[in-house]
């Protein structure tokens, strides 16, 4: 293990409680959380990393981005299962060449296709700010506090319209029942 | 209302600070255990975000950060306005059809099959009641076809079919187009099927289907028995999940019986196989199947919920 990961581990040793307890909220199950921080504690194993400021942040940042990919495989498994997925025409025409992966099951291309045109509709309806901010954030890479400089406003109004920006994009996800049964599955989970 | 977009505002801030190393994790947990109603939050902001990793880069805005407030209506009302456009294709695809007939050949069946050979020796067999156009190696169908196509490196047959075109690469497969609804179902080899409501083709395998409906602009892929794919060659009809209204319109062109399906029931799911040799056998079938009455109107039956 290289000096980043046995540091990493420390930190693990030092936080693991705090993980578990954070993991059990995130996951709203006490048997998955487990079972993340288990995934968590192998991953450490083997870890290179360059220099990590903030050990606590980081492996908390880790831990929420596994529940993170969990919760997209079920979402995508749900899609999967369920067939009826694009919807509502009208998305933006594009060489459909450079999309296409013939690899893919044509169910989760749809699905796929679908969250797309929903998402660049929304993009689009965004309010000018937020739409920018989010471009910049997402689509060039930069930070916060470099957005902040680049549109000339407040760090806090950044995160404004960056938070707007995700909020219209999950009501836009939400309202063409992306989430579906992938929210009621926890519902079941958690009553 | 509001409460519910509180929370995901909240989840929204939680999450962009998360991305930060001052966030406070401890807060954040507190956060979570307060309310089941807050992890779920979380989880669909940042799958929302996620989703953005997988999608191109919009295209970039045409106008400086911070003013002209009439962007965002102008261009959500171009959305909004996205029926228009499907109009205008259909328009598209049916003056193309109108504007070149000297140079297409045109099949016209009533209530009879008719095989269409073209000029490649690939097969297709003609549905009743249906028209095929044919130009050099574009095709537009509208009802039943059953294509068997020969594979050819050098050139490639596209079908227009409502909304939709379809791609062969040497293959057997079934395209069924009424209205807006079209559904394609490949019994051997691979079709790729393309629209512009779709944002990328579709790559349909042996055993696969697709049910495009133009009206809603929404695709259904399923998987389809490879063996009962263009069934009516051979007077059947097989179904999963297909909703009556389409049944209906395939009965009306194959078993020549018109039955009515009331609003209400149009898109109830029907799961099975029809005999098509004798429609009003078909019409019974179908009723009994599922579990709903049968009444005669004048020259066609309809279907009635039992329960009203």
């Amino acid at each position: 293990m290289d000096s980043s990961g046995g540091f990493l581990v420390q930190v693990y040793e030092q936080e693991r409680s705090g993980l578990l307890r954070f993991l059990c909220a995130r996951c709203g199950d006490d048997a998955e959380a487990e079972d993340v921080l288990q995934e968590l504690w192998l991953k450490l194993d083997g870890l290179a990393t360059g220099p990590i400021g903030n050990g606590k942040a980081y492996l908390f940042r880790m831990a929420s981005n596994l529940v993170l990919d969990r919760r997209r495989g079920r979402m995508r498994a749900m899609q999967r299962d369920r067939g009826w997925i694009a919807e509502e025409a009208g998305g933006e025409p594009e060489a459909p060449e450079d999309r296409a992966d013939p690899a893919q099951p044509a169910d989760e291309a749809i699905a796929r296709q679908q969250e797309a045109e929903v998402l660049h509709r929304a993009i689009a309806a965004l309010p000018p700010g937020a739409r920018r901010a989010l471009q910049l954030y997402r689509f060039e890479e930069r930070g916060q506090a470099e957005i902040a400089e680049i549109m000339g406003i407040s760090r806090s109004g950044v995160e404004k319209h960056l938070a707007l920006a995700m909020k219209m994009l999950r009501n836009a996800l939400s309202d063409c029942g992306a989430y579906g049964s992938a929210a009621s599955l926890q519902r079941e989970v958690k009553q | 209302m509001n409460t519910s977009q509180d929370i995901f505002d909240r989840a929204a801030h939680w999450h962009l600070a998360s991305q930060r190393d001052d966030m406070d994790w401890d807060a954040f947990t507190a956060w979570l255990e307060a309310d089941p109603a807050h992890a779920r939050a979380y989880d669909e902001v940042s799958l929302a975000d996620a989703a953005l990793g997988e999608i191109e880069p919009p295209a970039p805005l045409h106008l400086a950060a911070n003013d002209d407030p009439a962007q965002p209506v102008a261009r959500g009302g171009w959305y909004r306005w996205a029926g228009t456009a499907i109009a205008a294709c259909l328009l598209v695809v049916l003056s193309f059809a109108v504007l070149r007939p000297d140079a297409a050949s045109v099949y016209h069946t009533e209530g009879q099959s008719m095989t269409v050979t073209l000029d490649d020796g690939s097969q297709v067999v003609l549905a009743p009641a249906s028209e095929l156009t044919v130009d050099g190696d574009q095709l537009a169908l509208s009802g039943g076809a059953w294509f068997d196509v020969r594979h050819d490196p050098d050139r490639q047959l596209v079908i227009a079919a409502g909304l939709v075109q379809i791609t062969d690469i040497g293959t057997r497969f079934d395209v069924q187009a009424a209205g807006q609804d079209v559904r394609v179902a490949v019994s051997e080899g691979r079709v790729s099927v393309r629209s512009e409501h779709l944002q990328a083709p579709v790559q349909l395998t042996a055993g696969r289907q697709l049910h495009f409906d133009g009206a809603s602009g929404r695709s259904l892929a399923a998987p389809v028995e490879a063996a009962s794919v263009g069934g009516w060659r051979s007077g059947q009809l097989t179904y999963a999940d297909v909703p009556l209204r389409l049944v209906s319109a395939d009965l009306s062109r194959y078993a020549g019986v018109e039955i009515e399906v009331p609003q209400a029931m149009a898109g109830r799911m029907f799961s099975g196989t029809l005999t098509i040799d004798d429609g009003n056998a078909a019409a019974r079938d179908l009723s009994q199947l599922m579990g709903l009455g049968l009444e005669r109107a004048g020259a066609c039956y309809r279907l009635v919920d039992p329960a009203d």
